[in-house]
């Protein structure tokens, strides 16, 4: 069963509990903030290899002005992983679960996924001498053992709930309908790059709270699908080909030699 | 022979020794301390200069091997001869330098043998294994020049019996690890054995000289990974702009490729007879540059309908320093090399030659750097602008490149003695 996280953004205060909470489980340190970083509160600007799940502070225009209206950004496991198809070397796995999962111990650091991500959800150890590639999992190693994500068990507004991916979804639409006004009418993940397990419900439209817009409901693999479907037959194609043009040409060359030859007896 | 080499110690040959070592030096670093350390490579732009030039434009301008050595061994072209083993020697060293500028830019190097076995929907898996097999071929291709060095007439027959099996071997294993299918392995394997037979068996002739399916190996190889490169950016839909990125981008590299590998060839042969002393067969040079104003042409025909097909013209003109760098590419590296090249007489001087093929190769190295640097807009992170260390390092690649390339054409009887 495919399960998955629905971040309901309007019911977020920014505590950042699920940040912390993230660190903890994955025992990533610390990293140095600032309070105000100019672009506003959001700490860190950026996800980063200790860093999978950053709250995003965004200011948006509503009705009544100027307000808060908190974002999320971590992997958000596609149904269809891009990460998953660009890496040569099956470090990057799509679990039947829904958690998208890395082996350091195949990778090798080229950093492919970071390339074709639509969320820019992995992170480089850049500055290692052996370099990891990191991200959210899920908890995958929780989900196993029949838990629940850190994230989604600390939150303490409810805003993060984990379970069935189709269920979540079913919930999702039940809170738009029951309150249209709180809402817009979109469910991010539900279709964008052809799905992801971790949907989200925002009060704004999601481009303006810095969610990636514009992407297809095509899952991104789908782009080079034909490209690599097309290798054998390139390969047929042009053994027969280079093979018939080779014997035609020298065919002929054979033959103008024997005219020269012939014209040399004469 | 020639008369001149970088191991005397001339100006030239210092700074090229000094960019070598100094490039091995900031390999070292980057070993020891991290990619972040000599680059300015993130998260936001995980690949910059390296991949840009050392590897996208490195093989594309290392192309110029298996043409010559497909247009002289498979379809005739007798009269260029003296062309082949310095291209397919370029070929080798270029993609050696390819597979170090990549140890170099990969995080973990020493897992590269799982790209072997890995993913294959992946174009990265099929530039691994293509480039691999393509190596191994230009090292069979290059062999009979070390066989005639030490005059090893067995190990030469021995090379002209087994090549072509080898070179079977490879592309069946090659077909099936693409599909994991062994109808297509075995399909493959068929039509290269029964082409095999029939040169054998006397129905169409044969190269006495060099096996037609090692040669061919190296241009069905060349072909499909020069096009996976553009494949590898079909999957950035978001980040790379429309001006490069287009489902045509696989057939784009492989043509340009093929045009800037022929021109790059010129251009090293000029410049080795200048800078080394060789001596260069100059009008099988001129009259094989031939081909390309016609690659030329053909590619700027895809790069107009591409842009058409695609809507995108208002963002020739749209300013910035995307649409700048596509009119440079454009107009420096496709129409002007065009001009030079149809202009009577221009490329059958020396000067013309260098010049024209300059700005074919120069058009390319900056057509792969607008795919993977300037073309490239990520959300919320700054511009990339490569860090002096990854020049050095990259600098250091070529320049390594240059004294093997001097030390192997010393060595090995490379270049037709007068």
């Amino acid at each position: 069963m495919m399960k998955g996280i629905l971040a309901d953004t309007t019911r977020c205060i920014g505590c950042r509990g699920c940040q912390v909470a993230c660190k903890q489980q994955h025992d990533l340190d610390a990293q140095k903030t600032l309070f105000f970083w100019g672009d506003g509160y959001q700490n860190p600007p950026h996800r980063t290899a200790e860093t999978w799940n950053l709250v995003t502070f965004n200011d948006a225009r509503s009705e009544n002005g100027y307000e808060w209206v908190f974002g999320r950004r971590q992997c958000f496991h596609c149904m269809e992983p891009a990460c998953v198809a660009a890496c040569p070397v099956e470090a990057l796995k799509k679990t039947p679960e829904g958690p998208v999962v890395y082996d350091t111990s195949r990778c090798i650091g080229c950093r492919y996924c970071q390339i074709v991500c639509p969320f820019n959800a992995p992170r480089f150890e850049w500055n290692k001498r052996v370099p990891e590639i990191r991200k959210c999992n899920m908890c995958a190693d929780r989900m196993a053992r029949g838990e629940h994500p850190a994230c989604t068990v600390t939150c303490a507004t409810g805003a993060l709930l984990f379970g069935d991916r189709k269920a979540l979804l079913a919930e999702a639409w039940t809170r738009i309908k029951k309150d249209p006004d709180r809402y817009v009418n979109h469910i991010y993940g539900e279709n964008e790059v052809g799905g992801t397990c971790v949907l989200h419900l925002a009060k704004v439209p999601f481009e303006r709270i810095g969610y990636p817009a514009g992407l297809s409901d095509a899952p991104f693999p789908n782009q080079i699908k034909t490209a690599m479907h097309a290798i054998p037959y390139a390969m047929t194609g042009m053994a027969a080909v280079f093979g018939g043009l080779a014997w035609i040409i020298n065919r002929r060359m054979s033959a103008e030699e024997k005219d020269g030859q012939e014209e040399n007896d004469s | 022979m020639k008369d001149k080499s970088f191991s005397a110690l001339t100006p030239g040959a210092l700074i090229v020794w000094f960019f070598a070592l100094a490039g091995m030096v900031g390999i070292v670093v980057r070993f020891w301390a991290g990619l972040g350390a000599v680059s300015n490579l993130s998260d936001g732009y995980p690949w910059g200069l390296w991949v840009a030039v050392d590897i996208m434009a490195g093989v594309a301008l290392a192309s110029g091997g298996f043409v010559v050595a497909g247009v002289v061994h498979l379809f005739g072209g007798k009269q260029f001869q003296a062309l082949a083993r310095p291209a397919v020697l370029t070929a080798l060293l270029g993609y050696l330098m390819f597979v170090l500028g990549l140890i170099v830019d990969m995080g973990q190097p020493w897992h590269m043998f799982y790209l072997f076995f890995g993913n294959h929907m992946s174009p990265l898996y099929e530039i691994g294994w293509c480039a691999s097999l393509y190596t191994l071929v230009l090292c069979l291709e290059l062999l009979p020049a070390v066989f005639e060095k030490y005059s090893m007439k067995r190990a030469l027959r021995l090379w002209l019996k087994a090549s072509p099996w080898l070179a079977i071997l490879l592309l069946s294993v090659f077909t099936y690890a693409m599909t994991y299918s062994l109808v297509w392995f075995l399909v493959v394997t068929a039509i290269l054995v029964v082409w095999e037979f029939l040169m054998v068996g006397g129905k169409t002739r044969r190269d006495v000289q060099v096996p037609f399916l090692l040669i061919g190996a190296g241009v069905m190889l060349s072909f499909l990974h020069q096009a996976s490169l553009g494949v590898l950016y079909l999957m950035a839909p978001h980040k790379l702009s429309a001006l490069w990125y287009s489902p045509q981008l696989p057939i784009l590299f492989l043509v340009s490729g093929i045009g800037a590998g022929v021109s790059m060839m010129a251009m090293e042969a000029l410049g080795s007879e200048k800078l080394m002393g060789h001596r260069i067969p100059f009008r099988p040079l001129v009259a094989f540059s031939r081909l390309v104003p016609m690659v030329l042409a053909l590619y700027l025909v895809l790069k107009i309908v591409d842009i058409l097909s695609r809507d995108v013209l208002p963002l020739l003109f749209a300013g910035g320093a995307a649409a700048i760098m596509w009119w440079v590419e454009v107009v420096l590296g496709i129409v002007l090399p065009l001009v030079l090249y149809l202009w009577p007489g221009f490329t059958a001087k020396r000067k013309g030659l260098f010049w024209a093929s300059f700005f074919v190769v120069a058009g390319v190295v900056i057509n792969r750097i607008n795919v993977v640097m300037v073309g490239v807009d990520v959300e919320r992170w700054g511009p990339y602008y490569p860090s002096w260390s990854e020049w050095l390092i990259t600098m250091g690649i070529i320049a390594m490149g240059l004294l093997a390339y001097d030390w192997l054409t010393d060595e090995l009887p490379i270049h037709e003695s007068p």
